[in-house]
């Protein structure tokens, strides 16, 4: 009874109640989304850290985290790898070199970390394979009597190894992106000329074209005019098992994107093969075991049975690498009801505001109805319900327009391009897909029901404190 | 009675419904002044970490040094360009500049470095590198000599904790062990004694180096070690040189500290082959405002011929700025929702006011108050609401704001390793108030200005009969 006397007040000032109702459908809707944002840029970030960067657990021997000294390999290998296969939760593991050194062309260095691989294992358990870009060459494809060297692509950039140039097969792809022809004419004036490295491109872009121009077809004109010098070559030097420099000649088999500058920056991945040959290492004998989980909740426990029974060697998983995600992760929940409790807490005072109307408009009504005896205890709790009725109407239709844009955007994400190069240095991709799981949904129901009830609690009590034969009198 | 003491009379004859309303702006006035005080804080010590302490507004450079940062790209340092910049009113100093990257290696490490060749003396006039020389550092065989001295429990336990941490000043250690005033005089003497760290440093035409904290650690290299660095010289020379470590610097941008060596200038020129040449010049300026640096960059580029260019800090540093604009408008996103929430809490309570008082609305209008003098009324009554809850939210904010710029809250453990891992000092100051407590005072003055569109419309549709009747 006392719920359907509840919901009929409401619609007694039907504009009233749209306001707060609004009011509240808006401050969901938006701390929704904010928050599928948020979480659809961490949980990438995650995926891409495990599935390309670190994977869920790594080995190496004692202390070569530290400054990965060349010379702390693990031990006995095939011991190792026999006591992995053991292990329950694994679902897979490849053995890497990682010797650091300098990467350079012609006209560039940089330092970076060679990582030595075997491809046809490694994509087991990277996906490494998936980010090359397109027309790059391959991921080792193709068999090559050559050193063969995968790069990253800010460090192709870096290295002044992609280049941009406006030719023929740009402009026609350009024709097909449906460009303008006015723009055409124009980007076609600086046909066959190069350019070494982006921001020389971009200040010709600057010169002949508009800002708003650029704004439109610059990502579309870079695209197209990028190119990269097949067969590139560079040279890596680093030192051999027996601390000699040695440096050797190595042709791109492809360039990646993960969309994380410093891995990119800083990463190289040669064949394990070949590095071998040039450091005169053993075979067999290998810096970093990395392990991929089944699930990935699984980290722990797995961390814990590893380091009891390989005692020899360091076990650290991605929690340890990665401690800023690990914490993102681990606190992101927290994070997320503290900025949903921010925006309910602004809601609450025109909530408050409205009750307390709510409950002075009807003093005469409210004195009639405990007149008649209906106890405290039930007044009480329509004037609660009233509250929680109004937050929830607003609270699920936000949440469903939430819902269903957190959708529509995910299809095709939101793509910041303007601030890709700031996020990507924080390894973080600007082109953000909107994730939000159910739980959270139920979190946000509970605290909007919640902020309902606290905040009718001051007006149910102001109705409790009228005097029946006071407030029946009033006008 | 005027207008604006009627409004203030109107305002409290529905006292609770006024304050809670006045609650509302308080609190969104509240969080948003704190929360863009800290992130402007944040990117003002941001730049005034790499800006003032590093690149500095100004730097003179090869022309095609800054997209290709290689040894080739460098210039003659001739003492008429020097003559050049000084002429300029506002120069205070030329820091001159020869950077490049090696291979470093101490004992078995190698790493790959950034080689700064510097005038150890001018370079006082930027980043004070001698001001960053590691004065205490905090490790186990010291912590034992502390730990068998009298000093309280809660140091000793604190002393565990910041195992290998290292201090440019005393501050630091200070904050970081936690001792507080009383203790200062009896305990700081005995941390002292067992952390000073000796350090020295560089001066011109002497082979020494000094290197990074985190190089440091990396390279297991203590002073008086032997720092190898192999490179690429000048036009494809081979650059190879020994160097005696003579101190240790710990620079507030982690990643610089990890990869840093500073040599003095010459010695620099001379492992790569490059005599009397430089790849930057960077200018001390006396007067920092925008409008001067703009000027200055502007007159020196007319004078400034190829293969040298004038390039400004805006330049310089546009990842950082990138990064700071994308900041900013996440933080302006969020203060936007919640000033949206607060808008319709406004909206809700003028529409209540209005339907409660048609009636008398009806009766001022009959007995002859102009509608234009009661529509003033409601919207001073809205204004005064506004200004209320502002004023209350910056009397509250503005003594946390002060105390925090005065006394930044040093991050510790998990939250500062990850700043330091993306780069950043562990560290959180306030912005003292600016302009952006301006905007809080625009947009509340609009969502008002907005809300009283309805009652105000509706004052001046009154039909007296109608609503007196109501």
């Amino acid at each position: 009874m006392i719920w359907k006397i509840a919901w009929k007040n409401i619609w007694r000032n039907p504009v009233r109640s749209f306001v707060v109702i609004g009011s509240v459908t808006v401050g969901v809707f938006a701390g929704v989304f904010a928050i599928a944002f948020m979480n659809g840029m961490i949980s990438q970030r995650v995926e891409s850290a495990i599935d390309e960067e670190i994977s869920h657990i790594q080995v190496t021997g004692k202390g070569f985290n530290l400054n990965n000294d060349p010379q702390i390999t693990i031990p006995d290998i095939s011991h190792t790898l026999s006591i992995l296969d053991t292990v329950k939760g694994i679902r897979g593991y490849v053995e890497r070199t990682i010797i650091s050194g300098m990467a350079s062309t012609a006209s560039k260095s940089a330092g970076v970390q060679i990582v030595g691989i075997n491809p046809a294992e490694d994509q087991k358990i990277f996906s490494l394979n998936k980010t090359i870009i397109e027309g790059t060459g391959g991921y080792f494809t193709k068999e090559s009597k050559f050193n063969l060297a995968l790069i990253g692509q800010d460090l192709a950039k870096e290295l002044n190894i992609i280049r941009f140039l406006i030719d023929s097969a740009a402009l026609s792809e350009l024709v097909k992106e449906g460009v303008p022809d006015r723009i055409l004419n124009k980007v076609s004036r600086f046909s066959g000329e190069r350019f070494k490295n982006e921001k020389n491109f971009d200040k010709r872009m600057n010169d002949i074209l508009l800002k708003e121009e650029i704004s439109e077809y610059g990502q579309k004109i870079k695209r197209a005019a990028w190119s990269f010098r097949e067969g590139s070559k560079l040279t890596l030097t680093f030192l051999d098992k027996d601390n000699n420099q040695v440096g050797a000649v190595f042709r791109l088999t492809g360039i990646y994107d993960t969309r994380n500058s410093i891995f990119e920056m800083s990463t190289i991945f040669v064949k394990n093969s070949d590095l071998k040959r040039l450091t005169g290492m053993n075979e067999k004998s290998f810096h970093q075991v990395i392990l991929r989980l089944t699930d990935v909740d699984q980290t722990e426990a797995v961390t814990s049975e590893l380091m009891d029974i390989l005692p020899g060697l360091d076990v650290s998983n991605w929690k340890e690498l990665q401690p800023d995600l690990a914490m993102m992760t681990d606190y992101v929940h927290e994070i997320y009801a503290f900025f949903m409790a921010i925006i309910l807490a602004a809601l609450a005072f025109g909530i408050v505001n409205t009750m307390l109307m709510v409950v002075l408009e009807r003093t005469r009504e409210l004195g009639m109805l405990a007149a008649i005896g209906m106890n405290r205890k039930k007044v009480f709790s329509m004037i609660m319900l009233e509250s929680v009725f109004l937050s929830l109407i607003g609270g699920v239709t936000g949440m469903a327009l939430g819902w269903i844009i957190v959708h529509l955007t995910a299809r095709n994400g939101i793509n910041f391009a303007q601030y890709a190069e700031g996020m990507e240095a924080f390894g973080y991709s600007a082109h953000v897909y909107p994730e939000i799981g159910a739980d959270f949904f139920i979190m946000i129901a509970v605290m909007i029901i919640l902020t309902g009830i606290l905040s009718s609690v001051y007006p149910a009590l102001k109705a409790l404190k009228l005097n029946p034969i006071e407030a029946i009198r009033t006008e | 009675m005027k207008s604006y003491r009627m409004a203030w009379r109107n305002l409290w004859r529905n006292r609770r419904r006024t304050l809670i309303t006045v609650a509302s702006v308080f609190f969104a006035v509240l969080f948003a002044l704190l929360m863009r005080s800290l992130q402007l804080g944040s990117y003002d010590h941001m730049f005034r970490n790499v800006i003032e302490s590093y690149t500095g507004y100004i730097q003179v450079q090869n022309q095609d040094f800054w997209d290709d940062k290689i040894i080739d790209n460098v210039f003659d340092f001739t003492p008429e360009l020097g003559n050049l910049i000084m002429e300029d009113p506002n120069a205070n100093e030329i820091v001159p500049r020869l950077e490049s990257f090696a291979l470093a290696s101490s004992g078995q490490v190698t790493k790959g470095v950034m080689v700064l060749g510097i005038d150890p003396e001018k370079e006082a006039f930027l980043s004070d590198v001698r001001s960053k020389l590691v004065r205490y550092r905090i490790t186990e065989e010291n912590v034992n000599g502390i730990k068998n001295s009298d000093i309280p429990d809660k140091i000793k336990k604190s002393l565990d904790i910041f195992i290998g941490n290292s201090y440019t000043s005393k501050t630091g250690l200070i904050l970081d062990l936690g001792i507080n005033k009383d203790d200062t005089a009896t305990v700081l003497p005995i941390v002292e004694k067992f952390t000073r760290f000796a350090n020295g440093f560089i001066s011109k035409g002497i082979p020494e180096a000094l290197i990074g904290n985190k190089l440091s650690i990396y390279l297991k290299a203590a002073i008086g070690d032997t720092l190898v660095l192999i490179g690429q010289g000048y036009h494809g020379t081979t650059a190879a040189g020994k160097y005696r470590i003579s101190g240790i610097v710990k620079l507030p941008t982690p990643d610089i500290d990890n990869k840093v060596v500073y040599l003095p200038v010459d010695i620099c020129q001379e492992l790569y082959n490059a005599e009397g040449m430089l790849t930057s010049l960077a200018i001390s300026i006396k007067d920092n405002h925008d409008k001067e640096i703009d000027r200055m960059i502007s007159s020196l580029g007319l004078k400034i011929v190829p293969p040298m260019r004038v390039i400004g800090w805006r330049e310089m540093n546009k990842l950082m700025i990138n990064q700071m604009d994308a900041d900013n408008k996440s933080g302006i996103v969020m203060i936007a929702i919640l000033y949206m929430v607060i808008a319709f809490g406004i909206f809700g309570t003028v529409l209540m006011m209005t339907a409660e008082r048609r009636r008398e609305f009806g009766v001022l209008v009959a007995i002859g108050m102009q509608k234009t003098k009661l529509a003033s009324v409601v919207v001073l009554e809205m204004i005064y609401v506004g200004m209320i809850g502002i004023a209350a939210g910056i009397a509250v904010s503005l003594p946390a704001i002060m105390y925090g710029f005065y006394h930044p809250i040093r991050l510790s453990r998990e939250l500062a390793k990850m700043y330091e891992d993306y780069g950043l000092e562990p560290i959180m100051t306030f912005m003292p108030p600016d302009t952006y407590f301006f905007w809080q005072v625009v947009v509340i003055s609009a969502i008002v200005i907005i809300a009283v569109i309805y009652p105000v419309r509706k004052i001046f549709k009154t039909e007296t009969v109608i609503s007196l009747k109501a």
